[in-house]
């Protein structure tokens, strides 16, 4: 199962629309757990928020064995700078875990349009899935029309895939069909 | 130790110089600390315990793999054979991100080569050979797909590469995995001033898979007669000869030694007849050793003189007696019949 916290304001057809293409993606039940609260003291001092303190910091929700838990942020992401600098985070999971973070900030803006709000939705639901699929042991894809493809990527296209490739999609449900539950 | 096992065990194996951090003694696996097990990944040592096996009392290093818990035994005395080495250290890790960061590699094209290699440097290239591995494949994958064997692979490398950075860098995998992409496909306008990348990792010569033609006809004769005591030349019908002239005709080393001067040619076919003695009985052996040393060049220069035909001339005759003895065979079959 797979469970869906906003953090901040959502759309809810937005939020359905993003439940939809998670249980396409996985093949698992996916609901919104509702909202909660943002946790205080992860504001770094460029107001960004340290996704790594925010994910540790993010209030629980109730769930079973191998549930994983979806944030959804608006506020823009940080995590610590590696050896050749920091790197750009739209979002950010515990590898094999079950807690992952998704921001908004840098997704393309909603606007009013039906086609900016289409293009913003597929973008969520994309790096919803790129963050879940972390989740379930699935690293990152050489293939740029994956959604495990680097966000950053530039041979990621303009509107970007919201699947998974046949070899990472074969992964996540080798692993799902190996889970607990 | 570095280097693969032998794949064929004729062939030396290559000594190189072992990866850096090589634990080459069990003795420094003290429990608590992390090592690297080829191919398996992060493991800390739990203790040295000892187990009865089969009637032996066997000391068995416990070690439990970081990432799922998994409990691996290994016998004490077989820890320097298997490659454990420490986990790699900061400098090692500034290598890899300078190597992950360097300009496109030309990536192997000829896939056996590569996956060979690529498996060589899984199991004994360190951790800079995890990052060859992975920036190889990653490098081809923007030529063309990877084949399903080398894009698993390629995530297995890239398993093992994300969480032995996690552990050097002491941070979770997520951000290990984000730093190596980010060193190895850089967003737009982001360029890295970087050193040069260290040395590849050098991977020990292969012997060869396929031995020479001549080579191959040669041990046809190696039929394991001599064992049973069956002597060619007693057998009525035998044409040893005959099979060491064919061999002779059509086999390279024929040709070549038919382009080299007598004395070589003669020095070259003197092995296979020496070969041919071993066979014997050892009985008779003994009784024939001076006939068959004398004997040896001349059976030699047979093949000698029929490839200087076949290199001065085609020899249009032998085709046709080929063909006919050929066709005497099914004859004598219809005669039986």
């Amino acid at each position: 199962m797979i469970r869906v916290v906003t953090l901040d304001d959502l759309d809810p057809a937005d939020l359905a629309f993003l439940t939809r293409n998670l249980y396409r993606a996985f093949g698992l039940g996916t609901e919104a757990a509702g909202r909660k609260p943002m946790p205080r003291g992860v504001e770094g001092k460029d107001g960004r928020v340290d996704a790594v303190a925010l994910l540790r910091e993010a209030p629980a929700v109730r769930t079973f064995a191998d549930d994983k838990v979806l944030y959804i942020t608006t506020a823009p992401l940080s995590i610590p700078p590696g050896p050749l600098g920091e790197p750009p985070c739209w979002g950010f999971a515990e590898y094999g875990k079950n807690r992952a973070l998704v921001s908004t900030a840098r997704l393309p803006g909603r606007g009013t349009s039906e086609a900016s709000v289409e293009a913003f939705r597929r973008r969520l639901a994309r790096e919803a899935i790129h963050a879940v699929g972390h989740l379930w042991d699935l690293h990152h894809c050489v293939d740029g029309r994956c959604a495990m493809h680097p966000s950053w990527s530039p041979s990621l296209p303009a509107s970007p895939e919201m699947d998974l490739c046949a070899f990472c999609r074969e992964k996540s449900e080798r692993k799902i069909r190996l889970a607990k539950t | 130790m570095r280097g693969p096992p032998p794949r064929h065990p004729d062939e030396p194996r290559e000594q190189l110089p072992p990866v850096e951090g090589f634990i080459s003694d069990a003795v420094e696996l003290i429990p608590g600390v992390r090592v690297v097990y080829p191919n398996q990944g992060v493991c800390a040592v739990v203790g040295i315990e000892e187990k009865d096996i089969s009637g032996q009392k066997l000391q068995l290093v416990r070690m439990r793999r970081e990432e799922d818990g998994a409990a691996v035994l290994v016998p004490r005395n077989k820890v320097p054979a298997i490659g454990l080495r420490r986990v790699a250290t900061g400098g090692q890790i500034q290598g890899v991100f300078h190597y992950l960061a360097a300009q496109f590699d030309d990536p192997e094209l000829d896939w056996k080569i590569r996956h060979r290699d690529n498996a060589d440097r899984l199991i004994a290239g360190g951790v800079l050979g995890l990052a060859e591995v992975v920036k190889g494949l990653h490098s081809l994958s923007r030529l063309r797909p990877l084949p399903a064997k080398e894009r698993e692979q390629y995530d297995n490398a890239r398993h093992l590469l994300v969480h032995e950075v996690a552990v050097a860098l002491g941070v979770s995998a997520g951000l290990a995995e984000d730093y190596i992409d980010y060193a190895l496909m850089p967003p737009v306008g982001v360029k890295f001033d970087v050193p040069p990348p260290p040395a590849p990792v050098m991977l020990p010569s292969r012997p060869r898979h396929r031995r020479p033609a001549a080579e191959e006809e040669g041990d046809l004769g190696d039929l394991g007669l001599g064992d049973l005591g069956i002597d060619l030349d007693l057998v009525e019908g035998a044409e040893k000869p005959e099979v060491a002239e064919e061999v002779a005709e059509e086999g390279v080393e024929g040709v070549e030694a038919a382009k080299a001067p007598e004395g070589e040619a003669e020095g070259e076919a003197e092995p296979p007849a020496e070969e041919v003695a071993d066979e014997a009985p050892e009985k008779a052996r003994a009784a024939r050793t001076k006939p068959v040393k004398k004997a040896a060049p001349a059976k030699a220069r047979k093949p000698a003189k029929k490839a200087d035909k076949a290199v001065e001339k085609p020899s249009p005759k032998e085709k046709p007696s080929k063909k006919a003895v050929a066709k005497a065979a099914p004859k004598r079959g219809g005669k039986k019949k």
